[in-house]
């Protein structure tokens, strides 16, 4: 079974949004609600200044909190190391969106389950890359199976200085940040 | 469509926002309500006390118990985005997740409940029914009504604690991710459960013990709350920043300062009325200036425990990791 995941080289972010807009349009999210979205921050004083493009999205975590509270057991962890959303027995009573520290999910407005990326899980079925990593441009995010030593997603977490978000909070997040000097050390 | 996203917070994203008063009343409710449970059954279990004399102090209070408490699930079900699926809360038992604890406790408490409202109603209330199965019920009862005093003293403690620790386990809002918010919770519901009972009871000298009673709950609230505040300010930066809009008085957080400083004049005055009146003279009966101040410090009480419940609901929203992510 594989174990799905995300690499973002922040490095190559151009900051286009074609992430954004590929997953609305994919997963028919509504107007003013996001499943992934790119934060745009400046760091430092002037004039020593930096901008840091960072794509953020649910990081399908291993110890996920948003599935640990859920009282029905809508939100679940998958085979594949996916956490998905059992619409059909979501109440909405969104202790899974107070329980994210990433912030990931919402209420779907025009619908009312709590809703997030799933790593576009219709596409995963069929053979395909989630919508924002087929749209994106500067190749800044990768996906696939860590757990095949072959996979490129592997390469680059081996290869390259990496870190999660949030490590400390213990959630073993899925979705892995390459630095911004990425080489290790030899 | 907006492409440009500078922040993620329930400010740049209203869809973040997550309880509101619907969750905070039904927090305050099951405290009042899990107050109400334990306080009445101690004046049951009281020793050397009559039970008959008792009894007929305060019995609408285990009949009042079960209504509140049905009043903030109707909140509770209020704020559910999909009411058509409530049904699956009872349909599986998730033991990580304290929502669906609390829902079956819930159902747990229930019977005590309503066995106690029916077991409390005194003889001379109970001649007055019309005969059928809840007069018969009653009249059974009757005999047991300590050991269902009892269970309802734990239950009372167990649902007080248990809406704090809903929301003490959320680790994504440092506000709320503290072990003295239970505490909080149970003793703030004790107390507000106490000054319920207080304006109820219809005997002196029940009010006066209870008034007793209550001084030492409301001065281990401020303690826990003192506590609690200074766990924040000596924890990590999430935890101090989560404390922040409490301390802060710019027009953003106005509300949550005034909130302190209204806790903070409103629960020593409560105890300053309470000990005028519990070292005032009852030699002969308590004066209607007597009653007067029991019943306002009680009201002061009350207010006190919404208060809390709605700041800490609405701050803990604000709290959250998102300006940490490096």
């Amino acid at each position: 079974m594989p174990k799905y995941v995300m690499v973002i080289d922040q490095s190559r972010c151009v900051g286009c949004m074609a992430c954004v807009v590929a997953c609305k349009r994919e997963n028919d999210v509504p107007p003013e609600q996001f499943r992934t979205r790119v934060l745009e921050m400046v760091k430092g004083e002037f004039p020593f200044l930096r901008s840091e493009l960072r794509p953020e999205l649910c990081n399908h975590c291993d110890h996920a909190p948003c599935v640990n509270v859920c009282p029905t057991g809508a939100s679940h962890k998958e085979a594949d190391g996916t956490v998905q959303i059992d619409r059909s027995r979501c109440v909405g009573c969104k202790a899974c969106i107070a329980a994210c520290p990433y912030n990931a999910r919402y209420i779907n407005e025009e619908h009312g389950f709590a809703d997030k990326c799933t790593f576009c899980q219709q596409r995963l079925k069929v053979g395909l890359k989630p919508a924002c990593v087929a749209t994106c441009i500067g190749g800044s995010r990768i996906f696939g199976d860590i757990s095949d030593p072959k996979s490129e997603v592997r390469r680059l977490i081996e290869d390259n200085s990496h870190r999660v978000l949030l490590e400390s909070a213990g959630t073993e997040p899925n979705v892995y940040y390459i630095n911004r000097y990425p080489k290790k050390l030899s | 469509m907006e492409l440009t996203i500078t922040g993620a917070n329930a400010i740049t994203f209203p869809h973040l926002h997550i309880w509101d008063w619907r969750v905070a009343s039904y927090l305050f409710l099951g405290g009042l309500t899990g107050g109400l449970m334990s306080m009445s059954a101690i004046t049951n279990l009281r020793a050397g006390k009559a039970i008959p004399h008792e009894r007929h102090c305060c019995w609408p209070i285990p009949i009042i118990s079960p209504l509140l408490l049905s009043l903030g699930m109707f909140f509770l079900f209020l704020d559910l985005e999909l009411k058509q699926h409530m049904y699956w809360f009872y349909l599986t038992f998730q033991p990580t997740s304290p929502m669906s604890w609390g829902a079956w406790i819930l159902v747990l408490i229930y019977p005590p409940m309503i066995l106690y409202s029916l077991a409390a109603i005194p003889p001379p209330v109970a001649e007055k029914m019309a005969p059928g199965l809840l007069k018969s019920l009653s009249e059974k009862l009757r005999a047991h009504l300590l050991g269902i005093a009892r269970v309802n003293f734990v239950g009372g403690i167990l649902l007080s604690i248990y809406t704090g620790i809903l929301l003490s386990t959320f680790l994504a809002r440092p506000l709320w991710n503290s072990a003295i918010l239970p505490v909080v919770f149970l003793v703030s519901g004790m107390s507000t459960g106490t000054a319920l009972l207080i304006i109820m009871a219809r005997q002196n000298e029940v009010k006066l013990f209870l008034t007793k009673v209550d001084i030492w709950l409301i001065f281990t609230e401020i303690l826990v709350l003192l506590l609690f505040f200074y766990g924040h300010y000596s924890s990590d930066a999430a935890n101090q920043a989560a404390i922040m809009p409490f301390m802060n008085v710019s027009h953003q957080y106005f509300p949550y300062f005034v909130s302190v400083v209204f806790l903070g004049i409103i629960l020593p005055l409560a105890i300053a009325m309470k000990f005028m009146e519990v070292t005032a003279d009852h030699s002969k009966s308590i004066t209607p200036m007597g009653k007067f101040l029991m019943n306002t410090s009680a009201v002061l009480v009350l207010v006190g425990g919404l208060v809390v419940r709605f700041v800490m609901v609405y701050a803990g929203q604000l709290s959250s990791f998102t300006g940490l992510l490096k």
